[in-house]
Formats: C-alpha cells, sequence, structure tokens
C-alpha cells in the first residue's frame, strides 16, 4: 500500500472511531450523569485507535504461535487474560457466540451456505469463516 | 454490556483497523473473533469512559475533561 492511501485509510478509521467513541462516551455520560468534554472523547478516541495496534500485533503473534494464519476467538481469549473480569466477560461472549451459530448450523442443514454471499462483499477480503454470522 | 447499549464497533471497522495494523498480510481474522475484538473495543472505551467519569465525580467536577482521563490512563492500559 503506498504511504499516501495508507495515511487516508488511517484518517478514515480514525474519524469512524472517534465516532463511536463519541456514541459511547454520551451513553456513559447519560448513565453518570456528566458530560465528556470534546478533547476527552478525541483522547480516547485516539487512544483507542493506538491500542488497536496493540491488539492486533497481539493477535498475529497469537494466531502465529498456534501455527494459524487466520485469528479465531481463542487468540481474543488470550489477549484478554490479563484481567480476571474481562476474561470471563469474553469467555461468556464466545460461549454466546458459539452455541448461536451452533443453533444456525441446525435451522439450515441444506448446502447452499458457502461462499453465496461472496459477491456482494466488494470491500477487501475481511472475515472469513463468515457464512455463520449473521450481518446487522 | 449488561445494560444493552445501542452504539457499537461495527464489524467492517474492527476488521478494517486490524487488517490496517496487521504486518503480515497473509495474517487473517475469523468472522467470530471480529465479534468479539468489538466486543473487546467497546469494552475498553466504556472502560475509559467509566473510569474518568469516576475521577471527574471524585474532583467534583460536572464535565469530564482531558486531566481526568490522564489520570486514568495509566491504570487502564495495565488492565488491557
Amino acid at each position: 500500500m503506498a504511504d499516501g492511501d495508507r495515511a487516508a485509510l488511517s484518517q478514515r478509521l480514525r474519524a469512524a472511531v472517534h465516532y463511536t467513541v463519541g456514541c459511547l462516551c454520551q451513553e456513559v455520560g447519560e448513565d453518570k450523569g456528566l458530560e465528556f468534554s470534546k478533547q476527552t472523547i478525541a483522547a480516547i478516541a485516539e487512544t483507542t485507535f493506538r491500542q488497536c495496534e496493540n491488539f492486533a500485533a497481539d493477535l498475529a503473534l497469537f494466531a502465529k504461535h498456534g501455527k494459524r494464519t487466520t485469528v479465531n476467538t481463542d487468540d481474543v481469549k488470550l489477549l484478554a487474560r490479563r484481567s480476571k473480569a474481562l476474561l470471563n466477560f469474553i469467555t461468556e461472549k464466545c460461549n454466546e457466540l458459539a452455541s448461536s451459530n451452533a443453533e444456525q448450523k441446525e435451522k439450515r442443514a441444506v448446502p447452499t451456505g458457502k461462499g453465496k454471499k461472496k459477491s456482494d462483499r466488494h470491500l477487501e477480503p475481511m472475515v472469513t469463516e463468515s457464512e455463520d454470522v449473521a450481518i446487522d | 454490556m449488561e445494560r444493552g447499549e445501542g452504539a457499537k464497533f461495527k464489524k467492517e471497522l474492527v476488521s478494517k483497523l486490524l487488517y490496517f495494523y496487521f504486518k503480515d498480510q497473509k495474517t487473517k481474522v475469523s468472522g467470530d473473533a471480529v465479534i468479539i475484538m468489538s466486543e473487546m473495543l467497546k469494552i475498553f472505551v466504556i472502560e475509559a469512559a467509566a473510569r474518568t467519569a469516576r475521577q471527574a465525580s471524585n474532583e467534583d467536577a460536572r464535565t469530564a475533561d482531558l486531566d481526568h482521563f490522564e489520570k486514568v490512563l495509566p491504570q487502564l492500559l495495565l488492565d488491557f
């Protein structure tokens, strides 16, 4: 990827993260009865964006350590190892996801699943194994 | 989180963020991992916001300012 492209992409990603962080901060603010200053939201957004670099590097290494090229949920669990509460929460989410996937598989045991939706996915090759996932 | 909040990171954004930072082009992310990562990022942001809010209310401030966030940042980064 050219440097210019990467810079532009980084800008867009930053903006998207900033927007989501803004929404989340608003919710937390309403909950706690105070407001977040614009600088605080920007700082949290920037921190999140940078933190993603650590997350991505760790996930890639965890997958590599497991002799895989695809990051799976186990790698994410490993990412959450530092805090017990977080690990419990993530493990719970993983179990929920696994059981809902199993349910969906049972529902449509017809062999039409694989590669069906690939055509309308005009973006970069993002998600593999995405055929089990409901798109919201 | 437990109270079913609306805002969250879109899967598309999360996977683009990860692919943006992957050094090795061969690395991929499974769909399930993206969903869980989106939860993880959401917790990170909510945790940051909630800790900042608590710091602000400890200091009797009405708005959560940058210095409140700066005070909670080191511990936040140690927890993630």
